[in-house]
């Protein structure tokens, strides 16, 4: 896709806000970016690096509780006559807190895990996000455990012409939500671009060879953990200020496995196959809802899953672009037979 | 309820929304704990609401319009609890809701009312949290753990307790049983040894049991819901552990617990605060057996029965409160609250203002009863 | 004294079915390399065939447990059969995303049938515990011990004396040279994945009326067998049994003596050191089963 209509889309995207006044489907718009922003996120370990880590809700939820604390003040009893009293802060000094902690927590887990691969890692990736669930539990004193973090101060600026508080506030969690995706998708554009993202996908490919021509292999694993855990960490802290109420089930295995749902159906390894994957499966639900009950929902989602990994191994994207190359192949050489050459491979055209 | 009546009622929640489109209805929201650690009471207080609802519908509605509920499940959880208030308020625009089951579901959902201006009765939640965070959209008919620590207070006299264990489960509802009736039995002179808690979603408790066993108290007070409260007594019982066992909450179903569990519920005292076993014994009998009734002529489950009126009452309330409002308009009806003064199965519904001084909650002060399991029998101790 | 002899009985007990868990898990890791993120379904399967055959039925509460063992093998066939025979030799990914897609579909089926409200199952034992001395157990909880047992002992016969247990072992050695020799890889794979499941079923039909039968409660249960798995290494059957024990030790040791809230966390902390200290697991030898 062309850089001119990746910004026609982002330009189209920001007037949702004029033409969308209901405040519920707004909602659901919101919503489905965060998680798409998480997606994005996981893609760069899943797709690039080729790293299955289905713990990655962890810095989403870190992201949340950090910037949570953070904005709603906390104080700590460290020994009998000694509280530690932290005053509540701006809400944005707590995102940005969010993004450095989820990062930091990302060098920490990557440098742990990418001692390991396959299953392994697997596993060590899904302890991490359950030792930190049920750290979130039961640190009563500084998480509030299962009760929730509850009154989140909102992120939200004045928009002039919305005419209530509450549309206000969506509205700018809207816009937010956006320039943060936008934000992301560049960083992991540049990251991936670059010469280290290119070791990234070397690396994913065959990492005897990446190795053997002196890639430095775990140092681009960690970075590449370090970035995705930070986007992560942002889209948790955006969550945590738009619903205001974090609790230990935003660690909930099954929120990695919706953003790993995402990523495979929209096609791993491609910029646009999160967003793909995020619409679709942020929206789902919402057409779905009054025709089948919310367990039926589920099974359906198992069962998309399942056939995707079937009959679309590579996910949506990737198929759409290989029709689309075809279809324009088969254009081309109706016109110029000699041209078959250039043909480009659906991956190197994904990236 | 079984899978099968689920489906028909949420058939006839969807008949009831086509003809509401056109007869124009009043929408309640529910916002319950339907799936998840917590479901079996949520699910009876949803039943008991629509008995409610379904009553008033008969007699002609109110303001001439049908009461239409709205469902969301909360799955036992408090984000999940402010989502579905989210969903009931700005999706189905509903102007009045009853929720949400737990202290930290309904603590989760407050913030929702007060931005949007939508009044909440809740029926369950005990913690003092709720109606003293000055929240004026917020007005409750169930008993605080303060009010059921002090009902019980005049009973301690007759247990001769020296020394007491608490377990309860791990959020506001159980540490602040815990705490209140720690510091009612301290004022009367009664030891308070340790306070073991326990994950709202935790199946094997014998750890925690295994230390009680250790300790020398002689009663045991528990707070939790049913599921959990039965895995604790097994595990009494397996553990050889005897003492006097004290439950709080209202949500324990004694009646199922003395038949699933036999002698293992022997020796144990249940505060609720409807006993429908003894009907005659409630504030206002002929309420009480309506209710009966009518819950009997559905088919529901009996050991039901203790719970769903919570949900019988709330909706009581609120048609109430609609009536004297004259309107569906969400601040008429929290204005209209304050004025109600109706005959609910636990009582009668009066909210007396409590909480910060200007933005004021309601509370109602409902009856407490205890309940003793005695030879496998349920008995007025 | 006394409480110290009482958490290890319970643990004792609980790690008994900690460890078939595990060894259902490992097994078909083992042997075939799935990644079976759905056996904890299997477990809750188990446990809601009982409920179905002993409470809804009326079938002898015995009958039901062989009931849903047998059930459990079966339905890990069909479920073999449909979803992961099409995929022999794809990465581990791809089982493993298969795998996550089955388990959503069952344990929400499992919800739409038998709703989200805990179920209880009663056990025809005396209520009073077996009491010696200080210590107590139930008769139900000893039943569950030793049916545990003879399953894990029964497992093992299986793997060491049965020619489907040899071939088995030699699929596992080396697939390519099995598939030479004359085993049917396929039928092995079958087996595999339905004896796997069969004892993941077997272990929700045994805690189940021990516990609550709820739609969640195979959530933790896989992620246990995970840890289970990892202490005794992958593919390590004797590995599993042991790392089930472990597992059960631990978490009722920290539950009784360090704080009853981070019971769970302990076995995750565990595995997370295991896998920097030694990550083939704790008692692998190099890596075979059996």
């Amino acid at each position: 896709m062309s850089n001119i209509s990746k910004w026609v889309i982002v330009l189209l995207l920001a007037t949702v806000p004029l033409w969308v006044t209901n405040q519920y489907q707004l909602h659901i718009l919101i919503m489905m970016g965060i998680f798409t922003i998480g997606a994005m996120s996981l893609n760069l370990l899943l797709g690039y690096t080729g790293q299955l880590s289905l713990g990655h809700v962890a810095f989403f939820g870190i992201g949340a509780y950090t910037t949570s604390l953070v904005s709603l003040g906390f104080d700590l009893k460290l020994t009998e006559d000694y509280t530690f009293v932290f005053a509540p802060k701006p809400a944005w000094f707590g995102v940005i807190c969010a993004i450095v902690v989820a990062g930091l927590c990302g060098w920490f887990v990557g440098k742990l895990s990418f001692r390991v691969r396959g299953a392994y890692f697997v596993i060590v990736t899904i302890s991490f996000a359950e030792v930190i669930r049920l750290v979130a539990l039961n640190w009563v004193d500084l998480t509030e455990g299962p009760m929730a973090l509850n009154n989140i101060p909102s992120l939200a600026f004045t928009i002039p012409w919305a005419d209530s508080a509450a549309l206000s506030r969506r509205i700018a969690n809207y816009y937010l939500v956006l320039a943060v995706a936008v934000i992301s998708s560049i960083i992991i554009q540049r990251l991936v671009q670059s010469r280290i993202g290119r070791t990234m996908v070397a690396l994913r490919e065959n990492e005897a060879l990446a190795k053997s021509v002196g890639v430095d292999v775990t140092r681009s694993l960690v970075l590449a953990a370090v970035v995705s855990a930070a986007i992560a960490g942002a889209a948790g802290a955006l969550y945590a200020h738009y619903v205001r109420i974090v609790d230990p089930d935003v660690f909930l295995f099954i929120y990695t496995v919706t953003m790993v749902i995402m990523v495979i159906a929209g096609g791993k390894g491609t910029l646009a196959g999160p967003l793909v994957g995020g619409v679709i499966f942020g929206i789902l639900p919402e057409l779905m809802r009054g025709h089948m009950l919310p367990e039926v929902q589920w099974i359906a989602y198992g069962a998309i899953m399942i056939l995707i990994v079937f009959f679309l191994p590579e996910g949506i994207v990737p198929a759409v672009q290989r029709w689309w190359a075809g279809f324009q192949r088969s254009r081309q050489s109706k016109m110029n037979p000699h041209s078959r050459a250039n043909k480009a491979s659906p991956r190197e055209a994904a990236q | 309820m079984s899978r099968l009546t689920k489906m028909a009622l949420m058939a006839s929640v969807l008949a009831c929304s086509v003809a509401g489109a056109a007869a124009d209805t009043i929408k309640i929201g529910i916002n319950q704990p339907l799936t998840g650690s917590v479901a079996a009471s949520g699910n009876f207080i949803t039943d008991g609401a629509k008995l409610a609802a379904e009553a008033i519908n008969e007699k002609g509605g109110v303001l001439g319009k049908q009461l239409e509920l709205v469902i969301e499940d909360n799955k036992s959880n408090p984000s999940e609890a402010a989502a579905a208030a989210e969903k009931l308020i700005s999706r189905d625009e509903v102007s009045a809701m009853m929720g949400a089951w737990g202290s930290s579901f309904t603590l989760a959902v407050m913030p929702k009312l007060q931005e949007y201006g939508i009044p909440m009765v809740v029926e369950t939640a005990s913690s003092s949290k709720v109606t003293s965070a000055g929240n004026p959209w917020v007005f409750r008919i169930a008993p605080t753990s303060e009010m059921e620590a002090k009902a019980f207070g005049q009973l301690v006299p007759e247990f001769a307790m020296k020394k007491v264990d608490f377990l309860v489960v791990n959020n506001d509802w159980g540490l602040g049983a815990a705490g209140e009736f720690g510091k009612m039995l301290k004022e009367q002179g009664v030891e308070v040894g340790m306070t073991e808690t326990m994950d709202p979603a935790a199946q094997d408790v014998s750890a925690q049991l295994a230390k009680i066993k250790a300790s020398d108290a002689d009663t045991l007070f528990v707070t939790t819901g049913y599921e959990q409260l039965s895995l604790v007594f097994k595990q009494l019982k397996a553990l050889d552990v005897n003492r006097r066992v004290i439950t709080t909450g209202g949500s324990q179903f004694p009646d199922r617990l003395a038949e699933q569990l036999g002698s293992a519920a022997d020796n144990s005292y249940h505060i609720l605060f409807f006993a429908p076993w003894f009907p005659d014994a409630a504030a206002n009998p002929e309420v009480a057996h309506g209710y009966i009734d009518q819950w009997n002529q559905k088919g529901y489950d009996k050991s039901g029965l203790s719970d769903g009126f919570r949900g019988y009452d709330a909706i009581t309330a609120i048609a109430a409160a609609v009536e004297a409002a004259g309107s569906a308009d969400p601040e008429a009806i929290r204005d209209a609250l304050w004025k109600v003064d109706v005959k609910g199965v636990n009582g009668n519904i009066k909210f007396q203002k409590v909480g910060v001084e200007g933005s004021e909650s309601g509370q109602s002060s409902p009856n407490v009863y205890v309940v003793e399991i005695k030879d496998g029998k349920l008995a007025l101790p | 004294m006394d409480q110290l002899l009482q958490h290890l009985l319970n643990a004792l007990i609980l790690g008994s079915t900690y460890a078939l868990l595990g060894i259902g898990l490992t097994f078909i890791f083992g042997i075939m390399r799935v990644v079976n993120f759905a056996h904890g379904e299997f477990y809750t399967f188990g446990a809601y065939m009982v409920y179905l055959f002993s409470v809804t039925l009326g079938v002898n509460f015995l009958l039901a447990i062989v009931i849903a063992i047998v059930l459990g093998i079966l339905l890990g066939a069909v479920v073999e059969w449909l979803l992961l025979s099409k995929h022999r030799g794809a990465d581990i990914d791809t089982t493993m995303l298969i795998m996550i897609g089955a388990w959503i579909i069952m344990q929400n089926a499992e919800q739409l049938l038998w709703s989200g409200v805990a179920k209880s199952i009663p056990m025809p034992f005396p209520e009073d515990p077996l009491t010696v001395g200080s210590v107590s157990v139930a008769w139900a909880r000893l039943f569950v011990f030793v049916m545990a047992t003879l399953l894990i002992i029964g497992a093992q016969m299986l793997i060491q004396r049965t020619r489907l247990g040899k071939a088995m072992r030699a699929t596992f050695q080396d697939t390519a040279t099995a598939s030479l020799m004359g085993i049917n890889i396929n039928m092995i794979y079958l087996a595999t994945f339905a004896l796997g499941s069969g004892l993941a079923a077997a272990a929700g039909a045994l805690l189940g009326p021990i516990f609550i039968v709820i739609p969640t409660m195979g959530n933790l249960a896989v992620i246990k067998a995970f840890a289970i798995v990892i202490l005794g290494g992958l593919g390590n059957m004797k590995g599993a049994a042991l790392g089930g024990f472990v597992l059960a030790l631990v978490e009722e040791f920290g539950a009784g003596y360090v704080s009853s809230g981070y019971r769970d966390a302990m076995g995750f902390l565990l595995i997370i050191l295991v896998l920097m200290v030694k990550p083939t697991g704790l008692f692998a030898r190099t890596e075979r089963i059996g």
